[in-house]
């Protein structure tokens, strides 16, 4: 009979807790209702309003896809464009029925990140066709007549530069050990090839000696590299695919007191990665995959709509694809491109 | 004996069927990956320091998994635990500033408050524990979002914290001790007090159980209580780990900690459970990532030994 009433107290301690926590999460700054505030001031839009564009997302239920639609409504206040935004599936179907109710409130352009490019392409194209021009960012639409224009990081470019790095530092001489992303999917996939085919040019000089996938999540990221450091007992450099989930393995890398036996690259550009790249040490560089190309997007949506071109091209007409480099982001650089980091 | 007197192949059957085969199956695989993992890796598989690491890895999962082997005692099911972790985590990453012992308090206590509220739901509002957990699934998740601007918590400053992730008290890790304590606490419970013989009995026949004077409704408030508990003890030993609280940690914890009480030989219907059974559950989970992780094997292997290993293991235990 002991036990409900420690419960009892249990639950109003929790309670307390409760409203400590809703305090501190209201304190935090809301997200801007940008859709409705900037219509007005569009002068030179599609026949006199506002550039009217529509933006499709998976759920961001992580840093880099939460920067993604931030990014978009930023570019969208300032460029004065109506955005209507909706996120929040993280299922190919559930998607492909959002941009159908996008389409039918007959937007001037539509932007798509797509969850995965294949299913979502056969509604891609029957936008195209039905004359709503397609942005297509990040993962690709498998078929070219889905977009109009494409924007997206260089994941193949990710790891060709991380291997650079690495074999520079570790002068063509070493093990490496690699932890991946989600198995199975493209971005995981480039991220992996570009790297070994980067260290190639060291004729077996570099050993990638393990390879595991840890979901880009950082406490797999811990339990893989806490393995890892069991199994090798030489290791001078660890390639990851992601810096959320490389600031798990930095811990595992600190709890075996192995610091200054290796180094770490991240990949993404985060914020907590661009800090610790600032302090010099053990994480010793990150490769830009930038979620400001969600803010390029809108930028460029509204260029397309309004039949411009890149004012800095000769072409009357935007690119149909944009593809941006990854940036190597070491001590050095690091001061230059930290504002872009999530 | 009759030993005389009986046909041999008869009883070789008769002492076959007197050997626990329930309670030493998973002894039996632990042993066998033991073996397996020092004929392949010798000299690093079976050291000290990678037991340890095993037994740490296992921590996170397991005192999770201790709750869990009450509430599946009562018959039920918590899929709520991987989600109420992280909101665990970030609730008490908004209570950083205020020091790790703010931490450990606002962690433990909306992983108490959450748990609190499935048992409400279920004896309460009456729904099953499969869809009140369910939703409480996708509620904590979000919360943890919500909670968190989607953004991790960075807990670089919280050095006591970071002693309970990855301290050592005399060479062992601190998360494996509070492990080894929870489950002892665990064991105890369940063997040796009213409420672990009443939580069995709400789960093997609950008409029985109300007639004997057990009132069901609080055992079933106070096992989601007590696995809320174990939740925000795991959810305080990560954020040490990690030097962080992220929203998106224990991502299917709650499956890999069913698993871990099931192939333990608690049944999950209810009014049959074991701890050390969930102790060496989680144990053998803890060393097939690891072997298969220092053998370097792909992901999906991974995958297909783990559910092979579930079927064998409970099919051998319902033999009779």
């Amino acid at each position: 009979m002991r036990l409900p009433r420690i419960l009892v107290l249990g639950v109003a301690l929790a309670a307390v807790t409760l409203t400590a926590c809703t305090n501190e999460a209201q304190q935090q700054p809301q997200q801007p209702a940008a859709q409705q505030s900037s219509q007005a001031q569009q002068p030179g839009g599609v026949s006199g309003r506002a550039v009217k564009v529509a933006f499709s997302a998976p759920g961001a239920d992580h840093g880099w896809l939460k920067a993604i639609t931030d990014n978009a409504r930023k570019e969208a206040e300032e460029l004065g464009v109506d955005l209507v935004l909706s996120e929040g599936t993280n299922d190919s179907a559930g998607q492909v029925s959002q941009v159908e109710s996008l389409i039918s409130q007959k937007p001037d352009v539509l932007v798509i990140l797509p969850n995965e490019g294949g299913p979502l392409t056969p509604i891609a194209q029957k936008a195209m066709q039905a004359g709503i021009p397609v942005v297509n960012i990040d993962r690709e639409f498998s078929s070219p007549t889905a977009y109009r224009t494409w924007i997206g990081g260089d994941n193949y470019g990710i790891g060709k530069a991380a291997a650079d790095f690495i074999t520079n530092e570790l002068k063509c001489q070493g093990n490496v050990v690699e932890i991946q992303g989600v198995a199975g999917i493209s971005v995981t996939e480039l991220r992996s090839k570009g790297f070994t085919d980067g260290i190639k040019r060291c004729n077996g000089g570099i050993k990638i000696v393990a390879s595991q996938p840890a979901d880009f999540l950082p406490d797999k990221g811990l339990q893989v590299m806490e393995t890892m450091l069991q199994g090798q007992k030489k290791i001078d450099a660890v390639y990851t695919h992601d810096d959320d989930m490389a600031m798990g393995a930095v811990q595992a890398i600190k709890a075996a007191n192995r610091e200054d036996e290796m180094f770490i690259t991240g990949a993404g550009g985060s914020k907590d990665a661009m800090n610790l790249i600032a302090q010099g040490g053990l994480y010793r560089a990150t490769f830009l995959y930038n979620p400001s190309m969600s803010g390029s997007a809108v930028s460029l949506a509204k260029l397309i709509a309004e039949h411009k071109g890149l004012s800095e091209l000769v072409e009357p007409e935007v690119p149909s694809r944009i593809e941006l480099p990854a940036t190597t982001v070491t001590k050095e650089n690091v001061a230059a491109v930290q504002n872009l980091g999530y | 004996m009759a030993v005389d007197t009986t046909p041999p192949t008869v009883d070789v059957r008769a002492r076959l069927r007197q050997v626990p085969v329930q309670e030493l199956v998973l002894p039996i695989v632990i042993i066998a990956l033991i073996i397996v993992g020092v004929i392949i890796r010798p000299g690093v598989f079976l050291t000290s320091d990678n037991l340890l690491n095993v037994l740490t890895q296992a921590s996170i999962t397991g005192i999770i998994a201790i709750g869990m082997t009450f509430v599946i005692a009562t018959g039920g099911i918590d899929l709520s635990v991987g989600s109420v972790l992280a909101a665990a985590c970030i609730a008490g990453g908004l209570l950083a500033e205020y020091g790790s012992w703010m931490f450990m308090f606002g962690a433990i206590g909306f992983a108490l408050l959450l748990g609190c509220i499935n048992g409400l739901a279920i004896t309460w509002g009456k729904v099953v524990p499969f869809i009140a957990t369910l939703a409480m699934l996708t509620i904590a998740r979000g919360l943890a979002l919500w909670m968190s601007d989607k953004t991790p918590i960075s807990l670089i400053e919280l050095e006591i914290l970071q002693g309970f992730g990855s301290g050592r008290v005399l060479g062992v890790p601190v998360p494996a001790l509070v492990f080894v304590a929870v489950a002892i606490a665990g064991w105890v419970l369940l063997n040796r007090t009213t409420f672990g013989r009443r939580a069995i009995a709400v789960g093997g026949n609950r008409s029985a159980a109300r007639i004997a004077g057990i009132r069901p409704g609080r055992v079933i408030f106070a096992v989601y209580a007590l696995t809320g508990l174990c939740v925000g003890i795991s959810a305080i030993l990560l954020s040490g780990r990690l030097a962080s609280a992220s929203p998106v940690v224990g991502n299917l914890v709650e499956l890999d900690a069913i698993a871990a009480v099931v192939i333990g030989g608690t049944a999950l219907t209810g009014g049959k459970a074991t701890v050390t059974g969930t102790f060496f559950g989680v144990i053998t989970f803890g060393l097939i990532f690891n072997l298969l992780n220092l053998l370097n094997m792909p992901t999906e292997i991974q995958g297909i030994v783990k559910g092979v290993l579930i079927l064998i293991a409970v099919a051998l235990q319902r033999r009779d």
